[in-house]
């Protein structure tokens, strides 16, 4: 007589089930009553407004559960005056791997001491890769990344995944510890 | 012949006369500032730093050489002395690389990286200076970034012959300025010394801030603003930094020229139209053929072309002195037996332009004269009144000098309000669109790169002239070759 071999992979975890697991009914029971708990528990948050709701309305709401350092969406951070800190000297450009930045630089002699600023500053979200290299390497701590994703989606194709230099100039310093603002007058 | 012995190496001096040129000839480098094979010895910078073995530490551009003499370029004395020369050069230096066109060509960069690599060793503050003098409507100076090397005073005392810059003050307040009452608009040659000032003290306006050096790269080709021809490097946007998000105008433009030493042509020089050719280069440009100003098909136009060749019964060619040597030969093959053809000037000196001097500038200003010349005879166009088509090929024409009702063919690059009124006119490509040579008065024969895409709707002529004599044929069997 030929040997019947059981050719199924046994796993670590194979479940072994005893007679009631086999009987289904109050197994099946249970499980709704796990998912109609958190359900109901997301449910109530959610319309008292309460934290910790599991479900976030994208884009509207941010994720809660980014880690702390995300590398997201760049912002490029201010001079007092608002005026981008950014020098315009394309090292970010340069050392970007998928070579999503891209800067036109102006010039503004009435300002001496940066005379070089963008006049516009487009990122590519398709290709970026969110190494952080461009942070890296900024000389002056003009570009940084922030913990939420970059807010892409839009009502038509044609606008692509461009963020130009408005839309990068969106840092918040009043809730950046990193760099007070405006900025302490350091030794000379 | 004298033999000297460079880092121990036995090496010919040839026809040179101080260490720096021997060394430099034989592939040793040394570094250096002020001294520039074009201009004076003046061994101000004394960088070039070089051992005299048993006679110690001088500068060797200025170091006669005496035979057998044993000269090392990296002991240790020499290298002491040359990142403490360093040291002093970059005491009021604002090292702005991040913001300096130079970044990425510049020896001061290049050196420190290579014999300093130190931060600065002075507690001093560094000085201030003027940011961003105007020394003419194209060149801006900024004081801080001078190393008073004094190769641009040089430039314009011996080569250009303007005298128009000069050192002012003393010591750490010395300064880079026009004499009085003179500026640097007055010399025609003024933006060489934006190529030789060793740092980016000297910035070109046109130029400032349109791109960083490492994104572009050079196209040898030629200047066709006269007859001398000089050979000169267009950089434009390397390929693998093309922009995507930015105006497309960016990838393809022609952002600044400088001179490509040719030492039968111009030297290391050009004049300040070369460095123009932009504007000159980004004027709207003709891409449709019309036919009596209504827009048809390129290839209905060379159709419609070709049927008033062989109708005409006297034909005169006006043959532009801006076509290529492969192009104009390409006429006289496929054409000549058809037209009796005029060599005409396609550009006549501008006002205020300098005409003619002894450096570089010719009154001629066309590129190709000679060799449209030597094909086409010397003899002023002389269009007798009963011609019945006249082939207008390039600028230049006043169609109202053409005699009354003849049939006009006008080959042109540019938009131009003429295009509408030619019978024909079929659009061709410019110079950076193909490949070429010029052959310029001395007949030195130079040639031409494409650096620019070929615009859709335009045709080179050397392809268009095989075309329109291509005899019977149909269109098509025209385009399929």
């Amino acid at each position: 007589m030929k040997k019947v071999i059981d050719r199924r992979r046994k796993y670590w975890n194979e479940p072994t089930l005893g007679w009631w697991e086999r009987f289904y009914l109050f197994e099946v029971l249970r499980g709704f009553s796990i998912t109609g708990g958190v359900f109901l528990r997301n449910m109530k948050r959610w319309i008292t407004g309460g934290k910790g709701a599991l479900t976030a309305y994208y884009p509207e709401e941010i994720r809660a559960d980014y880690a702390a350092h995300n590398r997201g969406k760049h912002v490029l951070t201010q001079r007092p005056d608002g005026r981008p800190q950014c020098i315009a000297c394309n090292l970010c450009a340069t050392v970007c791997p998928a070579r999503v930045i891209e800067i036109e630089a102006g010039f503004d002699p009435d300002d001496p001491a940066h005379p070089k600023y963008p006049k516009r500053f487009e990122i590519d979200y398709s290709r970026c890769i969110f190494c952080g290299f461009c942070v890296e390497v900024c000389p002056e701590d003009a570009i940084r990344m922030v913990r939420q994703v970059p807010g892409l989606p839009v009502p038509d194709r044609d606008h692509g995944m461009w963020l130009g230099r408005e839309e990068l100039l969106t840092w918040q310093p009043a809730r950046d510890p990193a760099k007070p603002y405006p900025p302490k007058e350091g030794p000379k | 012949m004298t033999a000297i012995f460079i880092n121990g190496q036995s090496v010919e001096t040839g026809d040179h006369t101080t260490v720096l040129q021997v060394a430099l000839a034989n592939g040793f480098h040394i570094p250096h500032f002020c001294w520039h094979p074009e201009l004076s010895v003046v061994g101000n910078c004394r960088v070039c730093v070089v051992e005299h073995e048993g006679r110690g530490v001088g500068i060797a551009c200025n170091m006669p050489i005496s035979d057998g003499m044993r000269v090392l370029t990296d002991s240790e004395p020499v290298r002491a002395q040359r990142k403490a020369m360093l040291q002093f050069i970059l005491l009021n230096h604002p090292v702005d690389c991040g913001i300096c066109d130079k970044a990425g060509e510049c020896s001061l960069q290049d050196y420190h990286y290579e014999y300093n690599g130190e931060t600065a060793i002075s507690g001093d503050a560094k000085l201030h200076s003027t940011k961003f003098f105007p020394l003419s409507e194209r060149i801006i100076l900024d004081n801080e970034r001078c190393i008073l090397c004094s190769r641009c005073v040089r430039f314009t005392r011996e080569i250009s012959k303007s005298n128009v810059l000069g050192l002012e003050n003393r010591g750490d307040s010395m300064l880079v300025r026009p004499a009085e009452g003179r500026s640097l608009d007055d010399d025609p040659y003024s933006d060489n010394v934006i190529d030789i000032c060793p740092v980016g003290a000297l910035l070109s306006r046109s130029f400032l801030y349109q791109a960083r050096v490492w994104y572009l790269e050079p196209t040898p080709s030629v200047c066709p603003g006269c007859a001398r021809g000089c050979t000169v490097q267009f950089w434009h946007r390397k390929a693998e930094w093309r922009l995507s998000g930015l105006d497309e105008r960016h990838n393809t433009r022609v952002h600044r020229v400088t001179a490509l030493e040719n030492p039968r042509v111009n030297g290391p020089w050009i004049c300040n139209k070369g460095r123009d050719l932009p504007e000159l280069l980004d004027r709207p440009r003709a891409t449709q053929a019309l036919q009596k100003g209504a827009p048809v098909s390129l290839m209905q136009a060379i159709e419609t072309a070709r049927g008033l060749l062989d109708q005409a019964g006297k034909r005169v060619a006006l043959v532009s002195s801006w076509g290529s040597n492969e192009e104009l030969r390409a006429f006289r093959n496929s054409l000549g037996d058809y037209f009796t053809s005029f060599v005409k000037p396609d550009h006549l000196p501008l006002e205020g332009e300098v005409v003619e001097d002894d450096l570089l500038i010719r009154a001629d200003k066309n590129p190709n004269t000679r060799a449209a010349q030597d094909l086409f005879g010397t003899a002023a166009a002389e269009i007798p009144d009963d011609t019945e088509l006249v082939l207008v090929w390039g600028e230049g024409v006043d169609f109202g000098t053409l005699p009354r009702g003849v049939k006009i063919l006008f080959l042109g690059s540019w938009l131009l309000p003429e295009n509408g009124h030619a019978d024909v006119f079929i659009p061709i490509s410019i110079q950076t669109e193909r490949r070429g040579h010029y052959t310029n008065f001395e007949g030195v024969v130079s040639p031409f790169e494409a650096c620019q895409p070929h615009r859709d709707g335009v045709i080179d002529a050397e392809t268009l002239f095989p075309l329109l004599s291509a005899p019977g044929g149909s269109a098509s069997g025209g385009g399929a070759a």
